[in-house]
């Protein structure tokens, strides 16, 4: 699903975030990516969801070679990625409903389809009682289940979240991660960047861990050190 | 994928209301620039139109009689052509002058009807080498009184007056409307801007989510656009108010015989009015475009 053969990102000043990283991602795998604040992880992110191009090397997703993309199929290939933010990202002038249809209606889905997936999704995320609520109304815990439901109304094949649980507490992050395991079971892949050593060390899935940029270990049932 | 006319214009005027003083001020100074261009333009057709015949360095005008025998007709020619004082002249028929006629009294048309290009007279239309007011004047004496001469008239101060000062007029109306036709484009890229501003986290989402580029800008290039369109109607309607109760005033049977003419047919009209229009679309993309290329896809 997932594959980078010799990818290298560089930032200004010859800040290297990725060096020459190569692996391979399964369809329907759930990883975690590990390491240090400035490790390379949300730029590895960033860098599946084409919001960065590197400086060298090949980025597959679905088949497709998306560091030479066209710009104009971007827009094409993220809906394909469900993503997820530590800080929620959500709308606050908008219901709960009316965040995860957003999702649906600027990507030019008919009201029929918005009607029928909003309702469903906020079913799976456990919603279903809170769609007419505004954001500041719920806790941490419901917004990221929120921002959970508008990554994936779509049906992506790949879902992406950046430290998702950074925010919430332990107990809330375990109801988190629970979604995602529920999400993942579906055949959804899941790449997820986190510095929760409990998660990890509990949920057991594959492991890659960054350090400067380097790709130091890649282990599958893997724990956080 | 086709963006939704519904979703557009939801999108579009919330924008709009969202900044309603800024877009208030973007709507005005683009009326008011537009009024000032199409104020200089209806007041040079309209100066164009009274004074057609004065054109060229033309300083005075032989009315010959529409019965005036061909001898007569060439013993002035003769002499207009034999005097050295006279660099040019040009002879305008009767069926040129009535012409002339009908465009002068293009909104008069029970006038029209009642000549015909025989009761016309055709005239020899004068350049001398010296526009001096009493060299002209002395010419023209020469031919006034001679056989198959109906009148003589010169242009006098009045008329000159009135060319130089639409000339001025022109000037500050089309520097003015210029100047403020670059500030409305500013305006209307600063609304713009502003507006992608306020709705950061609204764009960053549609593009995480795989909104197009063309969705994502339409919206914000229709804010633009309905702020020209709406200047342009305002200006509109200020040309059609200045083109009715001030142009017509001039023509009217009591105002100055001197400026009888001074007014603009339809059709000048409505080029202006395509004027307006096409220069409110320019004004609206040029702004648009480099808000929604330098602010929405950087």
């Amino acid at each position: 699903m997932i594959k980078l053969e010799n990818v290298t990102k560089v930032y200004k000043g010859d800040n290297v975030a990725l060096r020459d990283a190569t692996l391979d991602i399964g369809k329907g795998e759930f990883v975690f990516l590990v390491g240090a604040s400035g490790s390379g992880k949300s730029t590895f992110i960033r860098l599946l969801n084409r919001e960065e191009v590197p400086e060298h090397g090949k980025i597959f997703v679905a088949g497709k070679d998306i560091a030479n993309l066209g710009t104009w199929k971007v827009p094409y290939l993220r809906r394909n990625i469900g993503y997820i933010f530590q800080d929620f990202k959500l709308l606050p002038n908008k219901t709960v409903a009316e965040n995860v249809a957003f999702a649906l209606e600027v990507i030019g889905k008919p009201r029929h389809v918005v009607k029928k997936q909003v309702p469903a999704i906020l079913e799976l995320v456990g919603l279903s009682q809170k769609m007419s609520n505004f954001p500041h109304e719920l806790s941490g815990g419901e917004q990221q289940r929120v921002s959970i439901a508008r990554a994936f109304v779509n049906r992506p094949l790949i879902l992406l979240a950046d430290e998702p649980t950074g925010n919430l507490d332990p107990q809330t992050s375990v109801g988190i991660m629970r979604l995602l395991d529920r999400i993942n079971r579906t055949g959804t892949t899941v790449v997820m960047a986190t510095h929760d050593r409990g998660i990890v060390d509990t949920m057991r899935r594959r492991v890659i861990e960054l350090d400067r940029g380097v790709i130091v270990r890649d282990q599958a049932r893997g724990v956080y050190e | 994928m086709a963006i939704s006319p519904l979703y557009a214009l939801r999108e579009t005027g919330q924008n709009l209301w969202r900044n309603i003083l800024l877009t208030t001020a973007t709507i005005i100074t683009i009326g008011v620039s537009l009024l000032m261009f199409g104020s200089f333009r209806l007041f040079n057709d309209a100066v164009d139109n009274a004074t057609q015949r004065w054109e060229g360095g033309i300083e005075f005008v032989i009315w010959m009689n529409p019965e005036a025998s061909a001898e007569q007709d060439s013993a002035i020619l003769e002499a207009l052509v034999s005097s050295p004082q006279i660099r040019d002249h040009t002879y305008v028929d009767q069926l040129e002058t009535f012409e002339e006629f009908k465009e002068l009294f293009a909104d008069t048309p029970e006038m029209i009807e009642v000549v015909t290009p025989e009761a016309m007279p055709p005239s020899y239309r004068v350049v001398p080498l010296d526009p001096d007011a009493d060299v002209v004047e002395e010419l023209a004496n020469q031919f006034r009184g001679r056989p198959g001469v109906k009148e003589v008239v010169s242009a006098n101060e009045t008329i000159r007056s009135i060319q130089d000062l639409a000339d001025r007029a022109g000037i500050f109306l089309f520097a003015g409307s210029f100047v403020l036709l670059a500030a409305a484009t500013l305006l209307i890229l600063t609304n713009i801007v502003s507006a992608i501003r306020n709705r950061g986290r609204e764009i960053e989402i549609m593009k995480v989510v795989g909104a197009t580029n063309w969705f994502i800008r339409i919206p914000f290039m229709l804010e633009g656009l309905a702020q020209a369109m709406i200047g342009a109607a305002l200006s509109w309607g200020g040309l059609y108010a200045f083109d009715r109760f001030v142009l017509s005033e001039f023509s009217q049977p009591d105002g100055l015989e001197l400026l009888a003419g001074f007014q603009v047919s339809d059709e000048q009209f409505l080029t202006t009015t395509i004027w307006l229009l096409g220069i409110a679309i320019v004004v609206s993309v040029i702004g648009s475009l480099v808000a929604v290329t330098r602010y929405l896809d950087a």
